[in-house]
């Protein structure tokens, strides 16, 4: 409704605006077309005016030269009718005229016409100055009686029909935009998705249905486009598998049958550890691109984060973590009933790959810590490792998009998914992730509202 | 190590060659002596129909069917312990196959030392003659619920017996403090970390020589609790 009222208000002062224009040209159209009939028929030949003129240059006795030169130029007769009806003298009148008139016939003429003319009478102390203009020249009304009530009740009656229009146009304004902006607005929803590369559906009838048609055709496109491309992904790395596999077992069976000290040892190691990398990026390749086409369901779950921080650590640990790394868990003791609704198996991926990270950064060895904080409105994870770190410049360059995200056409293909998953994960939950310059190892802070 | 799981019958399925042939040599090479494989689901119930194997390793994606179809197959012929080996990782598969009552669920590729050791651990889950434990200060009869020390016998409670069952199914290994409590008091057992220490210390109290500096009851701090068994 908000956004309506905004719509109104903003689109209101430019149609006032624009009425206000229309009514200027109305009168700006009236004048110029009846200019040229006012400016003659109400100037100085009109009735009123020549009346005027011939009343003063005549008089019962006769008519001025100057007089009936007037007459003459506007085509115009004349008679003079005494106080007994007869006629005292006539000017260009037409013959049948008749010589006396009754005192019924000045009733009937002195409002209208004279045998069709349209006439205007003068009256002084001898008789009637009567003027007959030419036949169709003027429209009289001869019954102009108008009833004083209705008079005075017309200020009263203009103003509220003023009114009562301007909140008939407002209201009709009104609801064409409200019906306007209730369509458009799913179809802006609707574009503002096919824009991310999300799916869309729009339902519009009217006349915006070809347009809703042609958002939903797109937004079928998109979506089979990212069904495609996830399940290529999917697949790929489901055949990528048993063959790596393969190299893993037999690279470990050859370094189990050669002396440690050999170089097919070393190189065996090289391969399966090489191997272990690409079975690390096709699982997260994978997880990344379900997770950037909405392909993974996130299966949400009220999970008590201490219990899950002390899971996850002990599994890590019974899995083996090779003695010159440590993994502690520092949970603080408010922190410790803190519930977030949450993915576990993500959270969980996230939380291996911010461990596998400091692991492979650091082969010397390091401390990992994990703290678990509770924060004004949710909770803080913080994932740090006292070890080599990153120095400043390599810190700028993970702040840059990620190849995954990037359309430039020089792939930077520095990094892996790592860090790229656990942002993903995050937002996924509408966290937060942050990787501070810290002095020592490399930190990375997770946050969630509760 | 309990060597007796090395005697077991291990058949394995893959329609993939060559990954059978590594699986059954890196098995071979941990001690395994008796392994068949199979590269379709007729093969495998073939097999079993002849001898039934103590456990089975499946793949997922076979020629003639799929993995899960082939484990309730098998489990109509016996009930055994069976581990799925897969190179789909989605995560609906992987309830699929712990949801129908899988053992264990390996993603491909492994390492092989991870398949060993998980197919070892399902093996002594299952199978190993588990009444009686050992650790250093004396034996443990599940059976019995006792503890037996050179010169006493001491019974167990319910909830020690609890506490000694899920840590020596996990012998090794550590233990949260949430999934004993768990395992203790159920679900939601949020708060029983001081009714845990208790039970701890009297277990202590029975099992070890010197309960205030234990060697098989071990604290993980901030974690939880392992046992250190002998065998």
């Amino acid at each position: 409704m908000k956004s309506y009222l905004n719509f109104l208000s903003k689109r209101l002062s430019s149609l006032i605006i624009r009425i206000c224009l229309l009514l200027l040209l109305n009168i700006i159209v009236y004048v110029i077309t009846f200019y040229g009939v006012i400016s003659k028929d109400y100037g100085v030949t009109s009735p009123r005016n020549t009346l005027a003129f011939i009343s003063e240059n005549s008089s019962i006795s006769g008519i001025s030269s100057s007089a009936k030169e007037q007459l003459d130029a506007i085509n115009v007769w004349a008679i003079f009718i005494d106080n007994n009806g007869n006629v005292a003298w006539n000017y260009a009148a037409p013959s049948e005229l008749p010589d006396k008139f009754s005192i019924n016939d000045v009733a009937i003429f002195s409002k209208g016409y004279l045998l069709d003319y349209p006439v205007f009478v003068d009256t002084n102390d001898d008789g009637l100055l009567l003027l007959g203009y030419p036949k169709d020249s003027y429209f009289k009304l001869s019954n102009n009686a108008f009833s004083i009530n209705a008079i005075r009740k017309l200020p009263v009656f203009f103003v509220a029909i003023l009114i009562l229009d301007a909140f008939i146009v407002l209201l009709l304004y009104y609801r064409s935009k409200k019906r306007m902006v209730s369509n458009i607005e799913p179809i802006l929803d609707g574009i503002e998705s096919l824009s991310k590369g999300q799916p869309a559906v729009v339902k519009v009838g009217g006349d915006l249905e070809e347009i809703s048609d042609g958002i939903n055709k797109a937004s079928q496109i998109i979506s089979r486009q990212n069904i495609a491309r996830a399940n290529w992904i999917a697949g790929v790395s489901h055949d990528i598998r048993t063959p790596l596999a393969i190299i893993l077992g037999y690279a470990d069976k050859i370094k189990s049958h050669c002396d440690a000290d050999s170089d097919f040892y070393k190189y065996s190691k090289i391969i399966g550890h090489n191997s272990f990398k690409i079975k690390n990026l096709v699982s997260d390749l994978n997880v990344v691109s379900k997770l950037q086409y909405d392909m993974q369901p996130l299966n949400m779950e009220t999970t008590r984060m201490s219990k899950l921080l002390r899971t996850f650590v002990a599994d890590r640990i019974n899995e083996g973590l090779e003695d010159k790394y440590t993994l502690t868990l520092n949970i603080a003791e408010e922190a410790e009933p803190l519930s977030l609704n949450c993915d576990s198996r993500l959270i969980n991926r996230a939380l291996s790959n911010l461990v596998n990270n400091s692991i492979s950064h650091n082969p010397e060895g390091c401390n990992i810590n994990i703290d678990l904080m509770s924060t004004e409105d949710g909770l803080k994870l913080v994932i740090r490792d006292d070890g080599v770190g990153v120095t400043e410049d390599q810190q700028k360059i993970m702040q840059k998009p990620h190849y995954m995200d990037s359309l430039d056409d020089k792939l930077d293909l520095r990094h892996g998914l790592g860090t790229i998953i656990v942002k993903e994960i995050v937002q996924a939950h509408g966290g937060k992730v942050e990787t501070p310059v810290v002095d020592n190892g490399y930190t990375t802070l997770l946050s969630f509202n509760l | 190590m309990d060597t007796f799981i090395f005697t077991k019958k291990l058949l394995i399925v893959d329609d993939e060659p060559e990954l059978l042939a590594m699986v059954k040599s890196i098995l071979e090479e941990a001690g395994f002596t008796n392994i068949v494989t199979a590269g379709s689901v007729s093969d495998a119930l073939t097999i079993c129909h002849l001898t039934l194997p103590d456990m089975a390793l499946l793949d997922v994606m076979l020629p003639d069917g799929d993995g899960f179809e082939l484990y309730e197959k098998i489990n109509k012929i016996a009930r055994i312990p069976m581990i799925f080996l897969t190179a789909k990782d989605a995560s609906d598969d992987k309830l699929t196959g712990l949801g129908l009552g899988a053992d264990d669920y390996i993603v491909k590729p492994f390492l092989p030392q991870e398949l060993i050791l998980r197919v070892c651990a399902v093996l002594r889950r299952c199978y190993k003659d588990n009444s009686v434990l050992s650790l250093d200060g004396c034996n443990i009869d599940f059976e019995r619920a006792e503890v037996i020390k050179e010169s006493e016998t001491l019974p167990l409670t319910a909830k020690e017996h609890a506490l000694l069952k899920i840590l020596a199914d996990n012998s090794g290994k550590i233990v949260t403090v949430d999934n004993l409590c768990e395992a203790l008091w159920g679900d939601n057992p949020f708060g029983y970390e001081n009714s845990l220490n208790a039970h701890v210390r009297r277990v202590r109290e029975k099992i070890e020589i010197n309960p205030s500096s234990p060697t098989s009851l071990i604290t993980v701090k901030g974690l939880g609790y392992k046992l250190i068994t002998r065998n």
